[in-house]
């Protein structure tokens, strides 16, 4: 680049009306030049030399090795309780039918005992029964005896009646 | 903002955020927890960022006060790293031209820190970071002839005082 246009480019950038691109180039200009430069040029080479230089920064280091970095903690989402609901529905569910089993279970162990034995001996048994069939057989007879009095007494209301 | 959408959005700043603040810190362990400190901060606010005309400007913004902050709080002092221009390349120089251009690193870099930190951060933000005037003005949240304004100072005030230097014949 000819020294005139730095000339140009230099007096754009002290009244900072240069642009970008205009600014990199004077950066490249004094950071590639080599030997003397005319005087009123030497003017702004250690400023654009420094700015060159200092577009050397260390290697980015890596973040968050002494700490978890916030954006990949879990994020617990609270959802409104109906949104839930078929996690309620299943646990009532379990609930009735475990309430069910527990019903299902004592009935039939109630069953179980209905037929159980009472004796072991199978005789002993045998007199038992035969004991408890004739008290109700005694007690049969005693409610048909008197049925039969309550059955004449029927007949006899019904003739002093007329109804025969 | 899901975790998905932030880190396709935001953490590909982080490469100019922290360029961003090793600028303005001088110091890679200090710029690397601001960085992390401003992700974190842009996180806990992303509700915000639907509402927001430029999420670059806002990540800068962010990183420049959190920067700043920082540069109060450990007292830092404008001349504190004055020793890294020091270090810069030295490729193709005799130790003497080394040592010369080491010194006139240093002497700019002292030229830069002792501005006005808003002209300071202006001339950064426009000369190293090579940010145009509107974005400087979207991070610095001035208007555009402030910027432009306290950009013209900047440089103003840099220029005398390397014509100081040349008076002096160190260049």
């Amino acid at each position: 680049m000819e020294y005139n246009d730095i000339r140009t480019l230099l007096g754009k950038y002290w009244a900072c009306e240069s642009t970008e691109e205009e600014e990199e180039a004077l950066r490249v200009f004094y950071a590639g030049h080599e030997g003397a430069l005319p005087a009123d040029l030497q003017e702004a080479a250690p400023l654009f030399r420094y700015f060159h230089d200092c577009s050397d920064v260390p290697d980015m280091p890596e973040l968050f090795t002494d700490r978890p970095a916030p954006w990949d903690e879990p994020v617990t989402i609270v959802r409104p309780i109906w949104q839930n609901w078929m996690k309620y529905a299943a646990a009532v569910l379990v609930a009735g039918g475990l309430l069910y089993s527990a019903d299902s279970f004592r009935d039939k162990q109630a069953d179980e005992l209905a037929f159980r034995d009472t004796y072991s001996d199978p005789k002993l048994a045998y007199e038992q029964t035969q004991r408890a069939l004739q008290l109700l057989s005694k007690n049969l007879n005693r409610g048909k005896t008197q049925m039969e009095k309550i059955g004449y007494f029927s007949e006899a209301t019904e003739k002093v009646q007329g109804k025969n | 903002m899901t975790s998905s959408a932030f880190q396709s959005l935001i953490l590909p700043y982080r490469q100019k955020l922290y360029c961003f603040a090793y600028r303005l810190l001088g110091n890679e362990e200090d710029a690397k927890d601001v960085v992390q400190d401003a992700f974190i901060r842009v996180w806990n606010n992303r509700e915000k960022m639907p509402e927001l005309q430029s999420l670059e400007a806002w990540c800068m913004r962010i990183t420049r006060n959190l920067a700043l902050d920082r540069l109060k709080s450990r007292k830092y002092r404008a001349t504190d790293d004055l020793d890294r221009a020091g270090e810069l390349p030295a490729a193709h120089h005799t130790p003497l031209q080394h040592a010369e251009k080491s010194d006139v690193m240093r002497r700019v870099h002292g030229a830069i820190a002792r501005l006005p930190e808003k002209f300071r951060t202006v001339l950064q933000l426009r000369d190293m970071d090579g940010l145009s005037y509107q974005e400087i003005a979207d991070t610095l949240e001035i208007g555009l002839p402030e910027v432009k304004i306290n950009l013209h100072r900047a440089r103003k005030q840099v220029r005398e005082q390397l014509q100081n230097l040349q008076v002096y014949g160190i260049q």
